[in-house]
């Protein structure tokens, strides 16, 4: 259904946030482990950060779209020199984990750790604090939104459940969290991703045709550009920003590009706009 | 920012063809109830009947040298087949003894299984194989020096790049083995192997759709070109080398072919060129993070 009135700054029509997930090699086989005695796994992962961050980068600077990249604590002190470049050419960072932890398996105390400690390293190698997360795998904790309100973090791209930003709110403080919600449909996960051992898709379901792929993703835009919604997407350079596939990411900015009107900004700037115009009813603006 | 590799004679990118001729070793490894079963075995079996002429004769078309793994025990088995793709100038790889996955087997098992494969196919071929791959892609620590004291001068078993880099040294060896890193899009087993039961892949999907694979196959090959990378291509002669299939891989070269600044390439080669070309890994490369980490792992 289409908006009557523009959500975006200066009338724009819709918002595309763009957002990548940069977990390189972290993940469950890390946390247990199993990942040193995986060494065809462990270099798969490496790609994104080691290697399609840079590809991107350049990309994102041609079509001069400010994009969020969430990155687990893990990578950054790894790879603290790509990680780097990403905040140099203007984007923005997001808290990811520090080994992309499951959240909702976690523990208050070991959230607080894992918020603590990627928060050192982004001191450390970035001198910035990072105000958004996205929780690793997806889901978190009935005391997640409390750990990360008291971390500084203003706004979360974890839930699947709008197409436009929403708050989230602790009753029991009064606080509450800008969400800005994705969905499957735009996670590269759902169509390209592909591994064994573990294996990704469980059943080894085949990788999609790139062009299907592209088209799936161009309508998801302009369904989202029609209504005057906000589109973030769950990408990750491991497996969107690999050279074949860089092409069709180069093609879907170019198709948003050629629309008018799109508001194309990080989810940091999307948060701050929709906390300031658009106040949940009964806060002060 | 990204610094982009050389290749020679002003080439832009550099392809190498690999031929995995597991025949059922791999398959009985990755999925034991498939022994016994004349029928489910009879899929994989198809490559020594059919599919490695069928390869072969691409090649002699597209006058292509293309490096070739093969197990020890398939050196043993179709002996006279092993020796028909040597005298055709493709370059052979060991791929272990019978396809063992490497993560299931102690260290001194892996040695032996390396050394019996290049045994086997030296006295098949005559040469002794210089290139490797893990078939399941893992080794332990300290097998890269035991590939090093095998002769073994590159492998094309893990991943995490887009061109080739070392392994870090190991030993006494003073050079490393070179490592052309594979990449699943660019493999036809993950969009074409099929078996109903036991099911092959595990959660029966689809076969793909020839003209999708071969149309992503040609925007990877777009995508490597553009940034001027080296494309391992990862074939199975019992999958791409059937009637119906065996014109993606014409249709694929041709389009690789149609540009003049391709290397296609053995993997022997590839490496021997990285090797004249670079000293070492750019800092932080994947494969000098896991190192230390691995050795940590151990200790703990």
């Amino acid at each position: 259904m289409q908006l009557r009135q523009s959500l975006w700054p200066e009338g724009k029509r819709s918002c595309v946030a763009l957002a990548f997930d940069v977990d390189g090699p972290t993940g469950n086989a890390m946390l247990d482990g199993s990942i040193w005695r995986n060494p065809a796994f462990f270099t798969l992962g490496s790609y994104g950060p080691w290697r399609a961050v840079g590809y991107l980068l350049d990309l994102l600077a041609e079509y001069r779209v400010p994009t969020t990249f969430f990155v687990p604590g893990w990578v950054l002190e790894t790879w603290p020199a790509q990680i780097k470049a990403i905040v140099d050419r203007g984007h923005d960072i997001g808290y990811h984990g520090y080994q992309h932890e499951a959240f909702w398996q976690l523990t208050r105390a070991r959230q607080q750790d894992v918020m603590a400690r990627s928060l050192a390293l982004f001191h450390k190698h970035l001198g910035l604090t990072p105000t958004g997360f996205r929780t690793p795998s997806g889901d978190w904790g009935d005391d997640t939104i409390e750990v990360l309100l008291d971390a500084g973090v203003t706004w979360s791209s974890s839930m699947r459940g709008d197409d436009r930003p929403y708050f989230i709110e602790h009753a029991a403080s009064g606080r509450n969290l800008v969400e800005i919600p994705g969905r499957w449909e735009l996670d590269d996960y759902a169509s390209l991703a592909y591994q064994r051992h573990p294996d990704f898709p469980a059943g080894l379901d085949r990788i999609a045709p790139y062009d299907t792929t592209l088209d799936n993703w161009r309508r998801e835009f302009d369904g989202s550009h029609r209504d005057g919604l906000c589109m973030t997407t769950l990408f990750h350079p491991k497996v969107s920003g690999k050279p074949g596939r860089i092409l069709l990411l180069e093609r879907l900015l170019q198709h948003m590009r050629e629309a008018d009107g799109v508001w194309f900004a990080t989810c940091g700037e999307v948060a701050q706009w929709w906390r300031t115009v658009h106040p949940p009813a009964g806060a002060m603006a | 920012m990204t610094t982009l590799p050389q290749w020679p004679h002003g080439k832009r990118m550099a392809v190498v063809v690999s031929v995995d001729f597991f025949d059922t070793h791999a398959i009985l490894t990755q999925e034991p109830r498939m022994a016994g079963r004349e029928k489910s075995l009879s899929v994989w079996q198809y490559g020594a009947r059919r599919g490695v002429d069928r390869l072969l004769q691409v090649f002699e078309e597209f006058k292509l040298a293309a490096s070739w793994f093969v197990p020890g025990r398939v050196a043993i088995e179709h002996r006279a087949l092993v020796q028909r793709i040597h005298a055709a100038g493709h370059e052979i790889g060991n791929a272990t003894f019978a396809c063992e996955d490497f993560e299931r087997l102690s260290l001194a098992h892996q040695h032996d299984s390396l050394c019996s494969a290049q045994a086997a196919l030296r006295d098949a071929t005559g040469v002794a194989p210089v290139g490797f791959r893990a078939p399941f892609g893992n080794w332990s620590p300290g097998f890269t020096q035991h590939l090093r004291e095998a002769g073994i001068e590159w492998s094309s078993s893990w991943r995490g790049d887009d061109r080739p880099y070392f392994h870090p040294p190991s030993g006494t060896s003073t050079t490393p083995l070179v490592e052309v890193p594979l990449h699943y899009e660019l493999e036809d087993d993950p969009y074409f192997t099929f078996n109903l039961f036991p099911p092959v892949p595990v959660g029966q999907p689809r076969i793909a759709s020839y003209r999708e694979v071969l149309a992503n196959w040609r925007q990877d090959f777009a995508g490597f070109h553009r940034f001027g990378l080296c494309l391992p291509l990862r074939i199975h002669p019992e999958i791409l080398g059937t009637a119906g299939r065996i014109d993606l891989l014409r249709e694929l070269l041709t389009t690789m072919r149609a540009h003049d600044d391709v290397w296609v390439a053995t993997g022997r080669e590839v490496a021997q060129w990285w090797r004249s070309q670079h000293d070492g890994n750019e800092p932080g490369h994947p494969v000098d993070v896991l190192a230390p980490l691995q050795q940590a792992s151990q200790l703990s």
